[in-house]
């Protein structure tokens, strides 16, 4: 039986430096394979909504400006999303994909949380299309 | 004895800010030291002055069922007993303010007011939590209070006087009594570990168990006294071990040094243990503690009569 | 409120707001001086639903949900769910899937086992054992966020396989920290079994012979502390366990000393297990394809969680959502033992015990049908379900 069992590594401590990562004054990288932000290239989209289906959280909205010229536009609600991963597998033509170092998202803005992907044109003419009902919503139970 | 006018004596030095200030500087450097041994960081200097302040800011509850006058008197009382006892001890190296003989007792004594207080404080409520805190944090003062007493009464009996000033003078005078009587030393310094319910004698404040003790239903004003009132003795406690034990406190550096090494050595006791239940803290100083405590005292008296010492 | 009339019957209630408990569940001590006289719990804080949510959602989607059933086990939810779920759809997930599963399930014990080791250290006031074992906990979730890109809610699975392969730079990373962590698990063995003031807390607490283990139906290594066979990996070995098997770890103390003690070893032996899986890595596909809708059958499955057994029931009517998804935690089979063996001892006991059996409040909130023989069940329309639950029913 011993008393004060954890004396070495009590004592020693003091002469260490504090394990303690002094975030946000030294900035924290995070490993390759960190799941952040997902990142949309349109180019590559068929409008096929197997992300927007699979999101369990229901963060993917894709409305559609041309579908035969394959011109669509993604919204995607940061504050929804749980950074699963699940949309990068179902697309099926590498659509997307998570960022690794874009994962400091917090905002005191509700707008920085609507983040729009797709070419501006197609942005703006959605925004201007505010009354055209948004194809492909996914189905809320 | 200080030629300190009366009011400056209480309200700045040795009493009043001086004192509180310090327990304010001494309680950072315990938690700074407890949190470097645990591989933290630790706060920042200000931060027992801050949370004084927060505390002092907040608004008061007083619970249903409590009686109102002893329920915002105690706090009152448990600071201004240990700010008194200031008043008796060589704070900083100085001479105390005001001395005569007995006053060993008498600084004792309103040591111990604080934790009358705090049992009396948990039974003035209804809450169980503080009901049951009262019950262990007296059911403590009663196993730690008699070993506590008789390792200050070591050096008592080799100065021959109960006078604050004169063990003092004479623990300067000769060799450390913390070689001459070490077991004395050690109950000393684990009774003040025990006086201040600093872990692993914190049962009556087990956060765990009983969520606060006897403090549970103190918020604002009281808590903030408590606390403060905590840290005056952790500094009176201080420096009455280091006067008596370590060569008496010739001039502030030594008394500083002195009691902070003294701190480094609580700081490292309150890292290495689990806490004790209550039982297990009367079982370890009724067996050990008080035993040890009169063996001291029995060796001392036996080697002052033949006058070895 | 009580108060306090006669001094031999004094309630002491722990819970739902109580720093001893890291979430709401209600405990009732009765008291005589500080002996425990007897207790009782209440739970049902922390039900948020799940069962009912999953039926709203695709076989897909459900696995995020079930996953996040708790934070600290939840991959074994997923993985037995998609194990549930690939069953019923007639396909298995390939030999290096399963083994990637076994890899984070066993690394999500080795957290959850550290986790757990502070906070019981915390509850019998020793910080600084709380403040050292996180720290090394820190390495396994930085491990576990180099594989998987999270360190809480991996989302490695995938019905019918895993979502992302391990390399060998990241199998070198992992065995770097392995080594790490098993000396630092030895020291805290040497700590847990021989700091006096730690025993003086833990031996002799919380007894629970083997029979009365049995008798209140214990599960996961509160189980194994009592010298009962009990663990579903070795018992009835599913996926990746069948070609990599576990020893199983006994301890006849029957107290708490002996829980800490098991599930440290457990901790070795899931080093063990994840260096032999590294070293003989089979090879196969990610992931099989698993249809859309699953084809209609009824099935169990079961594994081995860091708390203990972990069962699910799934039903599925040939459609694309599942008809009825039910969960048991291995938190709610140990509540039993901590109300039992908690008479006779001290108050300051109580979060001792209450910690030795790994509460996960959040897990086990279900619903429970509850029939008396002689009463009809009763159906309530939700409105007046609502008002019932808000006390407005007679306006």
């Amino acid at each position: 039986m011993k008393i004060g069992s954890m004396f070495t590594n009590v004592f020693g401590s003091l002469f260490k430096r504090p394990v303690t990562q002094l975030y946000p004054f030294v900035e924290q990288t995070p490993p390759t394979y960190f799941r952040g932000k997902v990142l949309s290239d349109m180019s590559k989209c068929t409008g096929c909504m197997m992300c927007v289906k699979d999101c369990p959280a229901f963060a993917l909205e894709i409305f559609t400006i041309d579908k035969a010229a394959r011109r669509f536009v993604m919204l995607y609600h940061v504050d929804r999303c749980t950074f699963c991963e699940q949309c990068v597998i179902s697309c099926h033509f590498n659509v997307l994909s998570m960022s690794n170092h874009d994962w400091e998202l917090a905002s005191t803005q509700k707008e920085a949380f609507a983040v729009y992907y797709g070419k501006d044109a197609d942005i703006a003419s959605l925004m201007e299309r505010a009354a055209h009902p948004a194809v492909g919503e996914p189905e809320k139970s | 004895m200080n030629e300190i006018n009366p009011i400056i004596a209480l309200l700045f030095f040795p009493a009043g800010a001086f004192v509180m200030a310090g327990g304010l500087a001494y309680e950072w450097v315990d938690r700074k030291l407890i949190a470097r041994f645990q591989n933290r960081i630790g706060p920042r200097w200000f931060q027992p002055l801050a949370d004084w302040i927060k505390l002092l800011a907040k608004e008061e509850v007083i619970p249903a069922g409590v009686n109102a006058g002893l329920f915002i008197g105690l706090p009152v009382v448990a600071l201004a007993a240990a700010l008194t006892a200031a008043l008796y001890v060589p704070m900083a190296g100085l001479a105390p303010a005001y001395s005569y003989r007995g006053d060993l007792i008498v600084t004792l004594y309103l040591l111990s007011m604080m934790t009358l207080c705090t049992g009396l404080a948990g039974a003035n409520t209804i809450d169980r939590f503080s009901l049951m805190g009262a019950t262990r944090a007296l059911t403590q003062m009663f196993s730690y209070e008699a070993p506590f007493l008789l390792s200050l009464l070591g050096p008592a009996i080799l100065a021959g006087s109960w006078q604050i000033d004169k063990i003092a003078a004479y623990a300067q005078a000769h060799t450390w009594m913390l070689l001459i009587q070490p077991i004395g030393f050690v109950i000393a310094l684990i009774g003040l570990m025990g006086k201040l319910e600093l872990p692993p004698f914190d049962a009556p404040e087990a956060e765990t168990e009983i969520v606060s003790g006897a403090m549970t239903e103190y918020s604002g004003r009281g808590y903030a006294l408590f606390r403060l009132g905590r840290d005056v003795e952790l500094v009176i406690g201080l420096t009455l071990i280091a006067a008596f034990y370590l060569g008496g406190l010739a001039n502030p550096l030594d008394f500083l040094i002195k009691t902070l090494a003294l701190l480094l050595i609580l700081a490292l006791l309150q890292s290495l243990f689990a806490r004790l239940r209550i039982d297990q803290t009367v079982g370890l100083w009724w067996r050990f503690g008080a035993l040890l405590g009169l063996a001291q005292i029995l060796i001392l008296i036996v080697l002052k009569a033949f006058g070895i010492l | 409120m009580e108060t306090n009339v006669k001094p031999q019957k004094f309630i002491v209630p722990i819970g739902p707001q109580h720093p001893a408990l890291k979430e709401p569940g209600h405990f009732e001590f009765s008291v005589d001086g500080e002996i425990v006289t007897g207790a009782s719990v209440r739970l049902g804080y922390v039900h948020r639903g799940i069962e009912k949510g999953v039926e709203g959602e695709s076989w897909t989607q459900d696995l995020y949900l079930l996953e996040r059933i708790c934070g600290i086990c939840s991959h074994i939810h997923a993985t037995t769910y998609a194990m549930g779920v690939e069953k019923l759809a007639g396909v298995s997930a390939s030999p290096r899937a399963q083994a990637i599963r076994v890899i984070f399930g066993e690394l999500e014990r080795i957290h959850s086992h550290l986790l757990w080791l502070g906070v019981a250290a915390h509850e019998a006031g020793f910080d600084t054992l709380f403040m050292y074992s996180w720290r090394d906990r820190e390495t396994v979730m930085d491990l576990l966020e180099a594989l998987s890109g999270n360190r809480v809610n991996y989302s490695v699975n995938l019905l019918g396989g895993v979502k992302f392969d391990i390399d060998p730079a990241q199998a070198d990373t992992v065995r770097r920290g392995l080594d790490y962590l098993e000396e630092r698990t030895q020291y805290y063995l040497k700590v847990v079994t021989t700091d006096e003031t730690f025993v003086g807390r833990t031996k002799g607490v919380g007894n629970m012979t083997r029979e009365q283990a049995e008798l209140w139906g214990t599960v996961g290594p509160t189980a194994r502390a009592s010298n009962l066979y009990r663990d579903v990996r070795v018992e009835a070995p599913y996926g990746g366990y069948v070609d990599f098997p576990v020893q199983i770890v006994l301890e006849e103390g029957n107290d708490l000393l002996a829980r800490f003690v098991v599930r440290i070893k457990e901790l070795f032996e899931s080093y063990r297990l994840i260096r032999t899986i590294l070293d003989h890595f089979p090879t196969g596909d990610l992931v099989v394809k698993v249809p859309k809708r699953i084809p209609e059958g009824e099935t169990i499955s079961r594994t081995e969680a860091p708390r203990g057994e972990l069962f699910y029931f799934l039903k599925s009517n040939g459609t694309d959502k599942p008809e009825r998804i039910k969960v048991r935690t291995p938190s709610l089979c140990n509540f039993g033992s901590v109300i039992n063996s908690a008479v006779g001892h001290n108050l300051a006991d109580m979060p001792m015990i209450l910690a030795g059996i790994d509460p996960c409040f959040s897990c086990n909130d279900r619903m429970v049908t509850i029939r008396r023989t002689g009463q009809a069940a009763q159906t309530v329309a939700w409105d007046e379900f609502r008002k019932i639950g808000s006390g407005t029913l007679d306006e």
